[in-house]
């Protein structure tokens, strides 16, 4: 009995102490917006219109706001993705990087020479490139030490090879019969030697990619992609920009190098991206972040010359191809009229209209605009819904298609629109029913480099901008990366020629004959080439939309 | 969700009384809540049902000149971003509802929970620990994680299953037509569902176990399943009828949500797909129908399930009110 | 109190066998399942060859015991893994600040949803025979049963949207005396409104039956016949026969914690231990996966005990007969 008393009238107490407590928080949330100052002069309410108060921490002077994700790593040799590579960019630099038209310029390589032969490399580095913790300049060994670490099959990097051998010695190297990249040399702390196996002309574009950037070897020792990466919470990079704070999944805050070694330094003295969630749209309105995308409801709206946001509108392409591929050795793709009646079938045109409201453009080749060799008056294979069923009944009809699935890769409960849009009409203009069929991304690489499959939706955006980058990686018969196994000697022939010509229009003219040829054969049905499509506050300048990930956030500036 | 919504057999329903035949029905439709609810929930499954029939269009018959239209004659609610008919997706979604709520609710509450309540009630001892103990930890785990993880990495495996299954009986198609998703969804369902029924089932089979005509069917040798099946078992019909109708709306819940997660149903229509598609603020503002309207008859069915249930809850339960 | 503690005490011990269990069938999941971490990170231009030695060299291919048994090696030292979803960052340092803002924000919901539930519910029963009974029985009922996943895009529209008071989503996180708190930011009023709304209503309805129900009784009536005040009887009798299920409540609150955040985060983008939980199940990553698990299992069975303790304190019948059922 007395127990019980006793566990009641604390319970009682218990209870009192939440309703005042409850009281407390009320009033409290109540008033909470009110610490946060609104630092945009304009926040008093006007006509009633609920005006709200940022809810993010205060502006700093000369500060960018923007939505990003997490990235996985920020570990240069390791990272795979685009969202790593956008801060890894940024915060680390290499021996050569792209400026803001996408040309190679000398980064942390102040000159470089190449020998007669094409193959070997000498880059002087510059003197005055010091990591950020301010301890030491980077010298040439600096970055023998990080590609190779790169290179290092302990290092457990899935990159390092893809984008690094062909420096000569690599291959012994990740062997393990060599202890060092015979290919890279130190000459002295101001000059690094690197030496190509085959004279290819666009090695320098492969070395703006963050696989060969400088890290500190003091800080990261024999850390490898997974273990001991915890360095890369606070890296010490030779970029326009350090680590200012990571708050994981909340926020990244970058802050501006003054140190840093190229023109124009960084004008902006912090980026903040917010990795929670919220609308970035809205948030754009509320005048809480500097740049936001635009999506397919809003995009309409948007385009209007009467709406007032249109002013804030950029748009640019983003340099990449999303296709439909075909396995061309089995049935019933190993026909080339099957597949040319599917890309005859497929009407780019009226998907991009409707589904994609124009964010995307439709795609007649392979190569997307901007790439150097694109070409603008390729004509393809036309939209002709009644040639196409022509050749498909002279093939075999669609009883050829019976076990034929579209595979993609994702894991929401339904397929893309636009793919779906695209089976929807493929049914309609040439009677054939294809079942799309969803894999997750892993499985999805497995099935596709196992050749299980017939028919899969993917895309690839441009490394660097050369056509080499599109045609010899995804259609030479000996490329690893050609997933349709498709063989053709004559485009073999062209590619070969043009990877190592030194001709530049020579060059563009055996590209784009291998593009036609390859259209012709449509082991591809190209689909779309993307867009940025952007609203860019007025007060900030020089805010690239650039087709593929390159350090951009050293040319902003903000005018308030 | 609340843990307590996924399965049925709290503390309270142990204190159900078992009412006589189906006397309870027509005391529950005296209250014009409960008749109201019912027929909430009748249109809606019934629709679902009677999909192939009365739906205008399929699921996924897009009209790509005709998207985001909003109602007309011909498309009652309107056309979504490949211009498929709004209203059929609903009716289409509500087919997919059914499904997974009959298989769950046949497979995991009525297969497994009443048979293993009925084993674990009657035989007692070590059987008895053993169900009841799996009950306990399957009881006291994240259930809503582990359906999705289950979900998330069986998939394959059931579909390659599925293959097998084609070319063993000859039957083609099988894959193809999603049953694999469907399947695996409603065995992750049951897994976690069984035991709430199971639960209740024992607890009354206790309570009856020493009653008068049980004794009788065993002195006159009536062996264990016969008395189990055709004695005990019509006793309680009328309970699980109750745990069903309490469960339903968990399960529909549950596909509902894992869909939206990406994690359930794929490929037909779901209620959880319409609201992924469009509920962000930036879709929310340029189409709210297309929100509205998948968003609307959930609340609808949800709230009928609970109507009913806190009716059946009273008509049932020793307390008063 | 002999019986309870060797009551307690039993329970006690199948909690690690439960743990048990639920890690084996976690972790056989988890590695049977058809892809990996390292697959699904390794980008696109892999080499096949480098994913698969990779693979071998991070263990991903031996005997699925030799890999538990790893595993809980490790874990029994304090080592519960590295998140891949953040490479570097042991799993307790992702886990912990996302478990705080989960906690944060169900921690006001919890206090909330009582502090409103309880005097809403008595007011309620109090206006029986009136319209405001069935009205606010109505109303109630209909915040009850809307789930998360469809209050939550309707409630966003009309506060971020449409009026523009609300962000819409998103978790912002202040230094306040050295904690980081997020619940005073705007961000966190949209989430813990609606799950409010649900509570509140569901704790309503209770004390609303458990009010009438005394209410009902012989001796209010003797005394209100007697010409007494009633209201230290209620109040009294209400809160014995309330406190148990409102016991259950909390500790299934609590329980639910991990699973039950999991619709709105994705929702409204809250950096919090449901949206990691699904974030780790889709990027494989399954120290994390394990580890929430786990925590949850052991959460959820330490809360079921407390209930049952707090049963068989409060009312000995049921702990008798809870006792007889072993």
């Amino acid at each position: 009995m007395e127990t019980r008393r006793l566990v009641l009238t604390l319970t009682g107490i218990a209870v009192a102490l939440i309703v005042v407590l409850g009281g407390l928080t009320i009033a409290l949330l109540a008033t909470g917006g009110g610490d946060d100052d609104a630092t945009s002069g304009d926040g008093a309410t006007e006509d009633g219109d609920a005006e709200p108060t940022p809810q993010l921490p205060e502006r700093v002077e000369g500060e960018l706001r923007l939505f990003g994700a997490d990235p996985i790593t920020l570990d240069p040799a390791c990272a795979s993705d685009a969202d790593s590579a956008e801060y890894i960019v940024e915060i680390f630099s290499g021996l050569v990087s792209f400026d803001r038209n996408l040309k190679v310029i000398p980064d942390i390589a102040q000159s470089y020479d190449v020998s007669p032969d094409g193959k070997v490399y000498t880059f002087h580095l510059r003197n005055n490139v010091i990591f950020h913790d301010g301890s030491r300049r980077v010298v040439a060994d600096d970055f023998k030490f990080s590609i190779e670490r790169a290179l290092n099959p302990d290092t457990q990097s899935t990159v390092g090879e893809v984008y690094l051998d062909d420096i000569a010695g690599a291959d012994e190297f990740i062997a393990g019969s060599a202890t060092e990249v015979s290919g890279i040399k130190a000459l002295n702390d101001d000059t690094l030697e690197i030496t190509i196996k085959e004279p290819i002309v666009y090695f320098l574009d492969k070395l703006t990619y963050p696989t060969s950037y400088v890290v500190d070897r003091r800080e990261v020792g024999d850390a490898t992609c997974f273990e001991g990466a915890d360095w890369t919470l606070s890296p010490n990079g030779t970029g326009p920009f350090k680590m200012k704070d990571w708050v994981l999944g909340e926020r990244i805050e970058l802050e501006a190098n003054p140190g840093f070694h190229l023109d124009p330094k960084p004008s902006l003295q912090q980026v903040t991206y917010l990795l929670a969630g919220g609308s970035a749209l809205v948030m754009y309105e509320n005048d809480e972040i500097d740049i936001t995308g635009v999506g397919v409801n809003d995009i309409d709206r948007i385009r209007d010359s009467n709406e007032p946001l249109n002013a804030e509108y950029q748009t640019g392409g983003t340099m990449d191809t999303s296709y439909i591929g075909f396995n061309t050795v089995e049935p019933p793709f190993d026909d080339v009229r099957v597949r040319q009646a599917l890309a005859m079938a497929t009407d780019r045109q009226l998907v991009s209209e409707t589904v994609l409201k124009d964010l995307a453009i439709p795609a007649t080749g392979v190569l997307p605009p901007g790439i150097p060799g694109y070409n603008e008056n390729l004509e393809g294979l036309p939209f002709d819904p009644e040639a196409a069923r022509a050749l498909l009944d002279e093939a075999g009809g669609p009883a050829l298609f019976e076990d034929v699935t579209l595979l993609t890769s994702g894991q929401g409960a339904a397929p893309s629109e636009a793919l779906a849009a695209i089976t929807a009409l493929w049914e309609e203009n040439l009677g054939v029913s294809i079942p799309i069929e969803q894999e997750e991304f892993g499985i999805f690489l497995r099935d596709i480099d196992q050749g299980n499959f017939t028919m899969f939706s993917l895309g690839w955006i441009a490394d660097y901008p050369d056509p080499q980058n599109f045609l010899e990686i995804k259609l030479h018969s000996e490329s690893a990366d050609n997933e349709t196994f498709y063989s053709n000697p004559e485009v073999d022939n062209l590619l070969n020629q043009a990877r190592t010509s030194a001709d530049e229009a020579e060059r563009i003219r055996l590209y784009q004959e291998a593009e036609e040829l390859i259209i012709e054969d449509a082991p591809w049905v190209p689909l779309f080439h993307g867009q940025y499509n952007a609203l860019v506050k007025p007060y900030v300048n020089d805010f690239l939309l650039p087709p593929f990930v390159i350090p951009r956030l050293r040319y902003v500036s903000i005018e308030r | 969700m609340n843990q307590a919504e996924l399965s049925v057999g709290t503390r309270e329903t142990d204190q159900f009384r078992p009412a006589r035949s189906l006397r309870f029905l027509r005391r529950l439709l005296r209250r014009p809540v409960a008749v109201a609810a019912i027929v909430v929930i009748i249109t809606i499954y019934g629709a679902g049902v009677l999909a192939p029939f009365i739906a205008p269009f399929d699921f996924d018959k897009t009209d790509l000149r005709n998207t985001f239209a909003g109602p007309s004659g011909e498309h009652w609610l309107g056309t979504d971003r490949l211009g498929r008919d709004v209203l059929s997706r609903l009716i289409w979604s509500a087919q997919t509802t059914v499904i997974i709520s009959a298989l769950v609710v046949v497979g995991g509450s009525l297969i497994l929970g009443v048979s293993l309540g009925l084993t674990s009630g009657y035989l007692g001892g070590s059987v008895d620990n053993v169900i009841m103990r799996l009950a306990d930890a399957l009881y006291s785990v994240p259930t809503f994680l582990l359906i999705l993880i289950i979900n998330a990495t069986m998939g394959d495996r059931v579909d390659s299953l599925f293959r097998d299954l084609e070319d063993l009986t000859g039957i083609g198609g099988l894959e193809r037509s999603g049953a694999p998703n469907f399947f695996l969804l409603s065995v992750a369902l049951s897994i976690f569902g069984w035991v709430g029924m199971a639960r209740l089932v024992r607890s009354q089979v206790l309570s009856l176990r020493e009653a008068n005509f049980v004794l009788a069917a065993r002195a006159m040798g009536g062996s264990t399943p016969r008395i189990l099946f055709r004695h005990l078992f019509p006793q309680l019909t009328n309970l699980m009828v109750v745990a069903i109708t309490l469960s339903l709306g968990a399960v529909a819940l549950a596909e509902v949500s894992l869909t939206f997660l990406g994690l359930g149903v794929e490929d037909h229509a779901s209620f959880g797909i319409m609201i992924a598609q469009y509920a962000g603020p930036t879709s929310v503002r340029a189409h709210p129908l297309l929100i509205f309207a998948p968003t609307v008859i959930v609340a609808l069915l949800m709230l009928s399930f609970n109507l009913l249930g806190d009716a059946l809850t009273d008509i049932l339960s020793p307390r008063r009110r | 109190m002999q019986g309870l503690a060797s009551y307690v005490l039993r329970r006690l011990l199948l909690v690690p066998l439960v743990l048990f269990v639920v890690s084996v069938v976690t972790f056989a999941l988890g590695r049977y399942a058809p892809s990996d971490y390292v697959e699904i990170q390794a980008g696109p231009r892999a080499r096949p060859e480098t994913i698969e030695r990779i693979r071998e060299e991070r263990g991903l291919n031996d005997p699925i015991y030799e890999q538990y048994a790893r595993y809980v090696s490790n874990f029994v030292q304090g080592d519960f893994g590295e998140s891949v979803r953040y490479r570097g960052v042991d799993v307790e340092d992702v886990i912990l600040p996302r478990l705080w803002v989960t906690l944060q924000y169900n921690a006001v919901v919890l206090v909330l949803t009582f502090a409103i539930g309880i005097p809403v519910g008595t007011w309620a029963a109090l206006r029986r025979g009136t319209w405001m009974d069935p009205f606010s029985i109505g109303t109630l009922v209909l915040f009850a049963s809307v789930p998360v996943l469809v209050s939550v895009p309707l409630l966003q529209w009309l506060f971020a949207v449409k009026l523009g008071w609300l962000p819409t989503g998103g978790w912002h996180e202040r230094n306040i005396l050295g904690v980081e708190i997020g619940i005073l930011s705007k961000q966190a009023i949209l989430p813990i409104g609606a799950l409010t709304l649900v509570g509140v209503a569901g704790i309503a309805r209770y004390m609303r039956s458990q009010v009438l129900d005394v209410l009902d009784q012989d001796y209010v009536r003797t005394a209100r016949a007697k010409g007494l005040n009633e209201a230290p009887v209620v109040i009294r009798h209400v809160v014995r026969n309330a406190l148990l299920p409102i016991a259950t409540l909390v500790a299934f609150d609590l329980a639910g914690l991990f699973t039950g955040a999991l619709i709105l985060e994705t929702l409204l983008g809250i950096p919090g231990i449901g949206l990691y939980a699904f974030e780790s199940i889709s990027s494989r990553d399954y120290d994390s996966i394990m580890a929430i698990v786990l925590l949850g299992a052991l959460v959820f069975q330490l809360a079921m005990l407390a209930v049952d303790i707090a049963y068989g304190f409060i009312d000995p019948r049921i702990r008798l007969s809870a006792e007889a059922r072993r």
